[in-house]
């Protein structure tokens, strides 16, 4: 369903990112790096009263010809960048946040890991075959 | 979207101008072509009016023009063509970069600083040369200052580009000037041919281009007159003949060239024309690449590129009297058909005129024109608008609004029913059907329903917007009904910007007209040029309020395939748009910035798509995106390259691979390759330039080091080389610190014990650890070894070739004088790894001078004197070669007969012999040279006797070897040479000795000068080494005062063998030396005593026995000398007097045999032993006794008590003040039967250990405190006196006589007198029990 999934880091540098490999690479690096754009204008439209009690699921951060782009915000302000295919007409709302919500225990059992240093690359297989289940279930 | 020079406000108006043709004749041509300009070109600086204008609307309200421009250009019968048009916007836009070098513009948004190069920042701002308060200002106003003239050239030019079209007016021409020369023949005759030209032209059906406005186009007549050339009377008159005949209105007499060109210039005349004919370039192109030329110059500009000059075509006569022939366009108007075929040289004049453009930007417009004829021109031009055209246009605005008002009257739906019926005339004459069919309706010039449409653009030219919008509005409902889209969306883009221009901004801007009309352009009229002027004057418009992102989406949208230049214009705007938000959208810009250079790159303007890629570097770079800064690199580094930028190629490519490439090894591999073939380039065009910096491998820099010196010579052979220094070994810093002390302990003593203030420790490696403040020192024709650590970071390999260093030398004060300098290998020969603990060995040591300069004061340093000796002074210095020495015995051994077995041989030796106690420094040891000389080439051979240390492991012993050159060099004083040995230690012997009193009284002297040393010997080797059994040959004692006497017990087997794990004990009895033989000694004799248990004798007393035997003591002494300082110093003398009755001392020296079996070949194995004896009835060991690691204590949280040492003497000590002995026969008869009681005389022997005098109590009653010792002791009683007190002096004896009473026979034990003693002229304090002398049994018998 997904065909890239990154972990974004509060500095805004990747974490994580993996995409399909039949795909350019360097196309989803950009897609998603220029995603923050849009990350950044949703936290801050929600005004910090409302920070506390927002929801953590960005929903559509924006449309391209092929594809969409999902986002994901965690409290502490780690983004998740999803990118599916446009043409993917099964994938709801619904369906992405579950998505996310899985991404996100998962980076937190990354999180809880003590040989893990925060900020650093996240090389977790556990994370990694999680995030290829994720990509697989499309096709 | 960037920021622009001109507001909008200016830029819209400024885009639609009235426009004026220009038809002039060839004499007038002529004259305006002697200031190299055509006449719309010598107009064109002055075509904007400097005063307002005033003029009535229809409704008779006054209506203000400020700021009125008006277009003139010469008359073009052929559109532009789209291919012309292209390659002309390509060149604007290729022409127009950012200078280089101006300061940086920096935009701060979130944390990023982008840096935009900009130009008209200095231009526009005053405050330009402060630059913080350029940055502060950009801050605060949130503003982007950043402009792109690229893009703004590119948007003047395409709008003056833009093709008349039918379904508008705007750019259609409304009044046209006739030009004639004063100079001409028949001026009036000229002007009325000029006229019917403009009439034939306008109203011809031959000719669908030019556009005009109205039907009766505006003529105005221009008389130009060469002030310096022509007749100024007659110009005169004939311009009276034209106010005659066209009205003084319609006229206009202009005089120009009042000086002739090759005049010299004595003023400074502006060229005005400078800024505008680079732009205006369009009006020519225009003209030179009109129609049918086209055609054929696709087919022949190859090869018809001669160069002719285009402002001097009219060489070309083609013999009709054609006035303006000079133009293509006339040539085409002119009926002569050979013009027509001609094409071929105008596609000369075409091409040509680009290249004269090219080449003369020298040439000087204007030459011929004062400053009067400046404003003369300027006069004209405000003539011609007052006077002429706004006149014109007020008249048919009116004209246009009555036939509006006298068709309001018809009905709506007759109107409409009207239009049904007469729908057939609507479909245009030349009825194109692509048109009709992607744009809906047409309709033809003169259509009713376009009046509304030329009045609203009539009132927009002269900025009369509310009246314009009001009239787009009505007619663009119009053309809706009739589904003429084409129409429709013009109405609606310019209802909108009408709408915007509004004074007072009645309504707010219709955004949804302009996207309606876009939509309609590009997606119903397919016509992509009018969708893009539609977007770039909305863009423009939003963006001057503030909806950027509303702008660049627009932007956006008209990206599309067909155009690289514009999509990548159009993206870089947006791109600007996103980073000019309220909260600035930096990733955005940066990823439009990446489109737009790649289109910029499809579009072929590498520069451009060079500088949008490095601005979009700022965003990505260091950030972590790895993967897109590595492709950005990549591009800005092949950009950079067909830009031949080399070096900023080279560098985008080194980025690329220092990196920390997260690529895959092919992808590295090929990065690898690019920079190479990059770095080749560079490299080839200047061969002779600096080096270039290698980005790979990775120099690790700090890890460099320099060392000076050879390296170290391989074994060879039995020979070994010190090991000196070199690169393998690791810095460490504890061994440096070691050398270093090494080295300053030989200087001190050198210097006779101080260091000089400017020593400096010789430094043979420079490395990060070092001190490299100083310039080292090196020696002429020795060699400097550099190490330089490389790190390869990529996951291909690297193949380094050629790898040279370089280096200069800079002669510094030098003297010459360094190649005298000294320098001396050294060889071991023989030289053990491995040694028994103890083992002795002799190896061989050779110092060779392999220097042109004799070397002297040979010492060496080692932190384990205990190690090695070079023997001794006694010793016959025997330099047996190495070979001889096998299976030979390492000690001086002297036969002896076997029955001096049990007793000692003595001898004595001073230690001073031995190289001990000449100074504090026992480390610094001289090397005992034959002759202190050393000379050049010379080499000596010493042998070195090498003891085992007593820990097992392995020992790694520093050797600094020190020497000097005979001449006394300033700067090298002395130079050293450093061996480490590294030594493995395995477990032989174990001895342990313990000294106690003798109690007999066998001294003849009858002083108590007799003891028994016990030594017990373990083999404790656990033979791995291959030991089979351990001999002991020899035990000797060493001492000043005290020696060993004889054997006491001597085992059966008289080699005392000792198999693994045995224990062996041996007991000896030492007598003090004779009182004379100590006298006639010094203090630092010692005599040697040797018991013998074999039948050789090994002198102890000479080397290398006593050599170990004196290192070992004096290492011994200096670890026992810290315990001696932590005592207190307030230790009173009595108690050191105490102390003192216990010392003693006596040092024992065990050798042995060790009988080793190594490779089936057994092998005898020598080896000594130290016990250092200092205390009475304290046992001593031959090896430091491991300590138990300590069992972790519990943590206690309390301070401890201070335990401060009591200068008290422990008890063990004070007892040992008087030495107690009983002397009674061992067993008695005694006849009970007839005499119940038997006494029996004993003698206590009384005597005092120490120098002092002491008080004794001797107490006889029995201690009844333990009921079991009464038991045991039987019940006898002493007789006499119980108690008494004697004095004793200085080591003095005393025998008390007492009788013990027994009334049993038994064993009785005699011990039990209890013997107190304190020191006379102390109080009581330190009186305390003596000794509990052994038991002393006696048995009583009964006969």
């Amino acid at each position: 369903m997904a065909v890239c999934v990154a972990v974004i880091a509060k500095e805004n540098y990747p974490l994580y990112i993996r995409s399909v490999p039949t795909e350019n690479e360097l196309k989803f690096h950009y897609m998603v790096h220029t995603s923050l754009d849009v990350v950044d204008e949703k936290i801050s439209a929600m005004g910090k009263a409302l920070v506390d009690q927002r929801e953590l699921y960005l929903g559509l951060l924006y449309p391209t010809e092929d594809y969409k782009v999902y986002g994901y915000v965690t409290n502490s302000k780690v983004k998740f960048v999803m990118v599916v295919d446009s043409s993917n007409t099964a994938l709801r709302d619904n369906e992405i946040r579950s998505m996310f919500r899985k991404l996100h225990n998962s980076y937190t059992d990354v999180m809880c890991n003590p040989f893990y240093n925060p900020g650093d690359r996240i090389q977790s297989r556990a994370f990694d075959s999680m995030v290829t289940s994720m990509m697989i279930q499309v096709c | 979207m960037a920021q622009c020079v001109q507001s909008v406000q200016e830029l819209i108006p400024d885009s639609f101008v009235p426009c004026v043709a220009a038809l002039c004749s060839d004499d007038a041509e002529r004259l305006t072509r002697l200031n190299h300009l055509s006449f719309a070109e010598l107009l064109k600086p002055f075509t904007r009016l400097t005063s307002e204008v005033h003029m009535r609307d229809p409704n008779n309200q006054l209506h203000i023009i400020k700021n009125l421009k008006i277009a003139v250009s010469n008359i073009i019968t052929q559109p532009p063509q789209p291919g012309a048009i292209r390659k002309l916007l390509s060149d604007v836009v290729s022409g127009s970069q950012p200078a280089d070098g101006l300061v940086a513009n920096v935009i701060t948004a979130g944390d990023y600083d982008l840096n935009i190069s900009d130009r008209s920042i200095k231009a526009s701002v005053p405050w330009y040369s402060n630059w913080k308060d350029t940055l502060m200002e950009m801050k605060e106003s949130s503003l982007n200052t950043a402009t792109t003239p690229w893009f703004e050239s590119y948007r003047e030019t395409f709008l003056q580009s833009m093709p008349a079209s039918d379904h508008e007016f705007l750019n259609h021409y409304l009044a046209c000037m006739l030009v004639a020369s004063s100079s001409e023949a028949e001026p009036m005759e000229q002007f009325g041919k000029l006229s019917q030209e403009q009439h034939r032209i306008q109203h011809n059906n031959d000719y669908s281009y030019p556009k005009w406005f109205i039907p009766n186009t505006l003529k105005y007549y221009v008389l130009l007159h060469d002030v310096s050339a022509g007749d100024e009377q007659r110009a005169e008159s004939i311009y009276e003949e034209m106010k005659q005949k066209y009205g003084t209105q319609g006229c206009y007499l202009l005089k120009i060239n009042s000086r002739t060109s090759n005049q010299a210039s004595d003023e400074q005349i502006p060229d005005p024309w400078s800024q505008y004919l680079q732009k205006n370039s369009i009006q020519n192109q225009e003209s030179y690449e009109d129609g049918p030329c086209t055609i054929s110059s696709n087919k022949n500009s190859d090869s018809n590129l001669l160069s002719l000059d285009g402002l001097d075509n009219e060489v070309k006569v083609d013999g009709l009297p054609n006035n303006f022939r000079a133009h293509p366009l006339q040539l085409d108007s002119s009926s002569d058909p050979s013009n027509n075929i001609d094409g071929p040289d105008h596609v000369k004049s075409a091409s040509s005129l680009h290249e004269t453009k090219k080449a003369n930007p020298g040439i000087i417009h204007g030459a011929c024109l004062t400053l009067t004829d400046h404003d003369r021109i300027r006069q004209f031009v405000q003539e011609f608008t007052f006077r002429g055209l706004l006149p014109h246009i007020e008249k048919t605005i009116r004209q246009l609004n009555d036939q509006l008002i006298s068709r309001k009257g018809l009905s709506r739906s007759l109107f409409s029913a009207t239009k049904k019926w007469f729908s057939g005339s609507k479909v245009p004459e030349k009825s194109i059907n692509e048109l009709k069919n992607t744009s809906g309706l047409l309709y033809p010039p003169e259509a009713p329903e376009l009046q509304i449409r030329k009045m609203a653009d009539l009132c927009f030219l002269v900025q009369h917007y509310d009246l314009a919008y009001s009239c787009y509005h009505t007619a663009k409902k119009d053309f809706l009904n009739d589904q003429a889209m084409l129409y429709a969306a013009g109405a609606l883009e310019m209802a909108a910007v009408s709408a915007f221009l509004q004074q007072g901004a009645a309504r707010p801007y219709p955004a949804h007209y302009m996207d309606t009309a876009i939509q309609t352009y590009r997606d119903i009229c397919k016509n992509m040029i009018l969708a893009e002027r539609c977007v770039l004057l909305s863009a423009e418009i939003l963006k001057s309020q503030s909806k950027y992102s509303e702008a660049a989406a627009l932007l956006i949208r008209l990206t599309s395939e067909d155009s690289d230049l514009r999509s990548a214009l159009l993206l870089e705007q947006a791109a600007h748009c996103f980073i000019n938000m309220k909260s600035p959208m930096v990733r955005k810009y940066a990823f439009h910035m990446i489109l737009a250079g790649h289109r910029f790159s499809k579009a072929g303007q590498k520069k451009h798509a060079l500088r949008c890629y490095c601005q979009a570097m700022q965003v990505y770079k260091g950030k972590g995106w790895s993967l897109a800064e590595d492709h950005i690199n990549f591009t800005i580094g092949r950009q950079s390259y067909t830009l031949r930028q080399l070096d900023n190629a080279v560098s985008a490519f080194r980025h690329i691979l220092i990196n920390e490439s997260k690529q895959s090894a092919a992808q590295q591999g090929s990065f690898l390759r690019e920079y190479l073939y990059v770095y080749k380039n560079v490299s080839q065009l200047s061969p002779d330039g600096p080096l270039p910096q290698l980005p790979l491998p990775y120099i690790n820099s700090s890890a460099t080091r320099v060392f000076f010196g050879h390296d170290r010579r391989p074994a060879d052979g039995e020979k070994q080389a010190a090991t000196h220094v070199s690169l393998d070994q690791e810095y460490d810093n504890e061994s440096s610190q070691q050398w270093r002390e090494l080295e300053e302990q030989v200087v001190a003593l050198v210097n006779k014990g101080v260091i000089p203030p400017n020593f400096h420790p010789t430094q043979y490696c420079l490395n990060s650890f070092s001190d490299n403040s100083r310039f080292p020192l090196a020696v002429v024709e020795e060699p400097i070894t550099v190490e330089v650590a490389f790190r390869n970071p990529l996951k291909v390999p690297l193949l380094l070739t050629n790898l040279s260093l370089l280096w200069k030398f800079q002669p510094k004060d030098c003297s010459g004088k360094n190649d005298e300098e000294v320098k001396e290998l050294v060889f071991f020969i023989h030289f053990p790894t491995g040694l028994l603990c103890g083992e002795i060995r002799k190896a061989y040591v050779e110092f060779v001078n392999v220097s042109k300069c004799p070397l002297t004061g040979l010492k060496v340093v080692c932190k384990r004197p205990e190690f090695f000796t070079f023997g001794g002074n006694t010793t016959a210095l025997t330099p047996l070669s190495p070979s001889a020495s096998e299976n030979c015995s390492a000690y001086k051994t002297v036969v002896t007969e076997s029955t001096s077995v049990c007793t000692a041989l003595t001898s004595s030796a001073s230690s001073v012999d031995f190289g001990i106690g000449i100074g504090s420094q026992p480390e610094v040891i001289p090397v005992p040279l034959p002759d202190t000389v050393l000379l050049p080439g010379a080499s000596v051979q010493l042998p070195l006797w090498l003891r085992g240390p007593d820990e097992e492991g392995v020992h790694e012993i520093n050797f600094l070897f020190y020497y000097e050159s005979v001449k006394k060099l300033p700067k090298i004083r002395h130079r050293i040479l450093r061996h480490t040995a590294v030594i493995c230690t395995s477990r032989s012997l174990n001895a342990r000795a313990t000294v106690c009193r003798s109690n007999s009284l066998e001294d003849e002297e009858g002083r108590g000068g007799n003891m028994l040393v016990f030594v017990d010997v373990e083999n404790i080797n656990t033979s791995e080494a291959g030991v089979k059994e351990f001999h002991i040959v020899q035990v000797s004692s060493s001492s000043k005062h005290w020696k060993l006497q004889k054997s006491v017990n001597l085992s059966e087997n008289k080699d005392a063998k000792l198999g693994s794990r045995e224990k062996g004990k041996f007991c000896f009895k030492a007598i003090r030396c004779k009182e004379k033989e100590v006298a006639t000694q010094s203090s630092e004799d010692y005599t040697f005593a040797d018991i013998i248990f074999g039948n050789e004798q090994i002198i102890s007393s000479a080397s290398p026995c006593a050599d170990f035997f004196y290192r070992s003591l004096s290492s011994e002494l200096k670890k026992a000398q810290p315990s001696a300082h932590t005592e207190k110093q307030s230790v009173e003398d009595a108690v050191r007097l105490i102390q003192k009755c216990s010392e003693v001392d006596l040092n024992v020296v065990i050798l042995w045999k060790a009988y080793v079996v190594e490779d089936s070949k057994q092998l005898i194995l020598e080896g000594q032993h130290h016990v250092i004896l200092h205390t009475v009835g304290k046992e001593a060991y031959s090896s430091p006794q491991k300590q138990e690691p300590p069992e972790m204590e519990p943590l206690k949280f309390f301070r401890p008590e201070n335990t401060a040492v009591s200068s008290r003497p422990s008890v063990e000590q004070l007892s040992s003040l008087i030495k107690t002995s009983l002397h009674y026969p061992e067993s008695l008869n005694h006849p009970f039967h007839q005499k119940s009681l038997c006494l029996v005389p004993v003698t206590l022997l009384l005597s005092n250990c120490s120098k002092a005098d002491v008080d004794v109590i001797v107490d006889l009653r029995h201690k009844t405190t333990s009921p079991e010792s009464l038991e045991i002791h039987g019940s006898f009683t002493w007789l006499g006196q119980t108690q008494y007190k004697l004095q004793l002096k200085s080591e003095e004896i005393h025998s008390l006589q007492l009788k013990a009473c027994f009334v049993h026979t038994g064993v009785y034990n005699l011990g039990t007198p209890r013997v107190f003693a304190k020191l006379s002229d102390q109080v009581t304090v330190f009186e305390t029990s003596q000794q509990n002398s052994m038991p002393a049994l006696i048995i009583i018998n009964n006969v």
